[in-house]
C-alpha cells in the first residue's frame, strides 16, 4: 500500500494532491470497532468479494421435476410377525388337502361364527389370510397359479378332508361369500370344478357302483355260457304250446303227459 | 387381476424408543445462576469483544443430554437471561422424566457502565454487572431423558427466540446433520471462487479491504454475526 502511495504522489494527479492531501493510509482505522451490535458496513470492495463468492448450488443435467419420482422400495424389515404369518401360511397349503378360496364381503359377526360354527362340524377350518403375506409365499412355491385369486378381501376354507357338497351347502346360505376357486389334492378347480366334484356320488357310492361294473362281466358268463341250451328250451316250449293250441282246438287230448316228458 | 378395494395391510408395530444408556443427574432442574461471582472482581477489565467473534471451540458437542439450544451469532447472557432460562424451563420440563445442565458458565466478564447524563470523560465507569460471553456455534443449555424432540422443541423455542443472538433448538441427529449439510455444501459448490481462495491467496490484494481475523473467519463471521447462508 505504501509503495502504491509514494507512486502516486511522485506521479501526480490532480488537485486533491495540490493541496497537500494524503489519502487515509489504514482503512480500518476509521468508524466504528470490528465486533458491533448493528450491522456493520461493510467495505464496497468486500461487499464485491462476498457477491463473487457465493454458494452456487449444483444443478443436475435433468431438473428432479421432469423425472418420475422412482417409488420407494417397501421396507424389508421382516419383522417377525409377518414371518409368523407367513410361516402359518406354508403349513395350511402343506397339512390340508382341500383349500378353497372365497372372496369376503362384509358380514356381520354373528353370522360369521354362525358359518365358521356350521363349518366346523364338518371339519373345515375358517382362515382370515392378508394378501400382502399370502402373495410372497405363493409366488415362490408351486401354487403360482393361485396368485391371481389374491385380490381384495378374501378368507381360506381349509379342511383335511373332501367335504365340497357341505361346503357349498354351507356357502349357498351365506350370500357374501363367494367361492372363488379351490386347490383340491393338489388339483386347481375353479368354481365349475367344486360344483361339479360336488355332484359325483360318495366315495362308498363309486365304489359299489365300480364293484358292480366290474361283477357285470363275470355274472353274464353264466348265462352267456347256458344260452344254447336256454334256447333250445325256448324252442321246444313254443313248440308244445303251438301243439296244445292245435288239439285244444280238437278236444280231449291227454297232452300234459306228453309236454312234462 | 381384478379390481383392487384397498384396505389396510399388515399392522406395523413401532418399537417405543429406547432411553437405555442415560444417566440422570441428581439434580434435573437448571441449577440458579448467580448475578456476581463469589469473588468480585476489582479491577476493570477492558472490553474484549473477541470473545463474541467468531466460531465457539468450547461446548460445541453434546455431553449428557440428547436435545439443546444452539447460538447461531455471538452475544453476552446477563443474569436477566439466566433467570428467564431457568425458569422457562423448569416450568415447562417434566423433573422425573427430563433434566437440564447448563453449558454456560455463570457470568463472570464484568461490564462497566458510567452513570447517566455525563459527559465523556473521567475514566472508566464503575462495574455494573457480569455476564458471559457466548460464541456461534456453542450450546448453551442441554436437556435430556426419557423425552422426544416433540416435546422438548416448544419451549425450548420459546427460550431460544428470547436470546440475545439468535438461536434454534438442536438434536444430535440434527446438529450432526446440520454439519454433513455444511460439508455437502463446501464439496458441491459450483463457483470456483471462494473467499477462502482468494484470501489465502491474495487475489486482488483483497486482504487491503479485510482483516487479518478473515483468514481464520472465512467470510462466515461478521462482527458478531454468523452468516449461515455463506459456504
Amino acid at each position: 500500500a505504501t509503495a502504491a502511495n509514494m507512486a502516486a504522489l511522485s506521479g501526480g494527479g490532480g488537485a486533491p494532491w495540490r493541496r497537500g492531501w494524503l489519502p487515509a493510509l489504514q482503512f480500518v482505522r476509521r468508524g466504528s470497532k470490528a465486533v458491533t451490535r448493528h450491522w456493520k458496513a461493510m467495505h464496497f470492495q468486500r461487499q464485491k468479494l462476498m457477491a463473487v463468492t457465493e454458494y452456487l448450488a449444483p444443478r443436475p443435467a435433468i431438473p428432479p421435476r421432469c423425472l418420475t419420482p422412482r417409488k420407494g422400495r417397501v421396507e424389508e424389515e421382516d419383522n417377525g410377525y409377518a414371518r409368523l404369518l407367513r410361516r402359518q401360511v406354508e403349513e395350511v397349503f402343506r397339512d390340508n388337502r382341500m383349500i378353497a378360496v372365497c372372496q369376503y364381503n362384509s358380514m356381520p359377526g354373528e353370522d360369521v361364527v354362525l358359518m365358521r360354527h356350521y363349518l366346523r362340524k364338518h371339519n373345515i377350518e375358517v382362515k382370515f389370510v392378508l394378501n400382502e403375506i399370502v402373495r410372497p409365499v405363493l409366488s415362490q412355491s408351486k401354487y403360482k397359479n393361485l396368485l391371481p385369486l389374491f385380490v381384495a378381501r378374501n378368507i381360506l376354507l381349509v379342511s383335511p378332508e373332501l367335504k365340497a357338497k357341505e361346503m357349498l351347502r354351507v356357502l349357498k346360505g351365506v350370500p357374501q361369500i363367494n367361492l372363488l376357486g379351490a386347490c383340491i389334492d393338489n388339483t386347481i378347480l375353479s368354481r365349475q370344478g367344486v360344483e361339479n366334484l360336488a355332484k359325483l356320488p360318495s366315495l362308498e357310492v363309486s365304489q359299489g357302483q365300480t364293484v358292480g361294473a366290474l361283477a357285470l362281466l363275470p355274472s353274464q358268463t353264466s348265462s352267456l355260457l347256458q344260452r344254447g341250451s336256454a334256447y333250445l328250451t325256448a324252442l321246444l316250449d313254443e313248440h308244445i304250446r303251438q301243439l296244445q293250441a292245435r288239439e285244444t282246438g280238437s278236444p280231449a287230448e291227454p297232452a300234459p303227459a306228453q309236454s312234462s316228458g | 387381476g381384478g379390481v383392487t378395494v384397498p384396505r389396510a395391510g399388515l399392522k406395523k408395530y413401532v418399537l417405543p424408543p429406547d432411553y437405555s444408556g442415560i444417566t440422570f443427574p441428581e439434580r434435573t432442574k437448571l441449577k440458579f445462576m448467580e448475578k456476581v461471582p463469589a469473588v468480585p472482581k476489582v479491577k476493570r477489565e477492558t472490553r474484549q469483544l473477541r470473545d463474541i467473534r467468531g466460531p465457539s471451540h468450547e461446548a460445541t458437542e453434546f455431553t449428557q443430554g440428547q436435545y439443546g439450544i444452539l447460538a447461531l451469532g455471538g452475544g453476552y447472557l446477563h443474569w436477566g437471561h439466566f433467570e428467564m432460562i431457568r425458569l422457562t424451563i423448569g416450568r415447562s420440563m417434566d423433573p422425573k422424566t427430563m433434566f437440564a445442565i447448563w453449558r454456560v458458565p455463570a457470568p463472570y466478564k464484568p461490564v462497566t457502565r458510567k452513570s447517566l447524563g455525563h459527559r465523556m470523560g473521567g475514566g472508566k465507569g464503575p462495574i455494573d454487572h457480569y455476564v458471559t460471553a457466548v460464541k456461534s456455534g456453542r450450546l448453551v443449555v442441554e436437556v435430556g431423558g426419557r423425552c422426544e424432540f416433540g416435546e422438548v422443541k416448544p419451549f425450548l423455542t420459546q427460550v431460544a427466540k428470547k436470546l440475545p443472538f439468535p438461536a434454534i433448538p438442536v438434536s444430535r441427529d440434527g446438529l450432526q446433520q446440520m454439519r454433513q449439510e455444511e460439508e455437502e455444501k463446501k464439496l458441491n459448490n459450483q463457483n470456483p471462487w471462494t473467499f477462502e481462495r482468494v484470501v489465502t491467496a491474495n487475489m486482488l490484494g483483497m486482504r487491503k479491504y479485510l482483516s487479518p481475523y478473515d483468514l481464520r473467519l472465512k467470510g462466515r463471521y461478521w462482527g458478531k454475526f454468523y452468516l449461515k447462508h455463506r459456504v
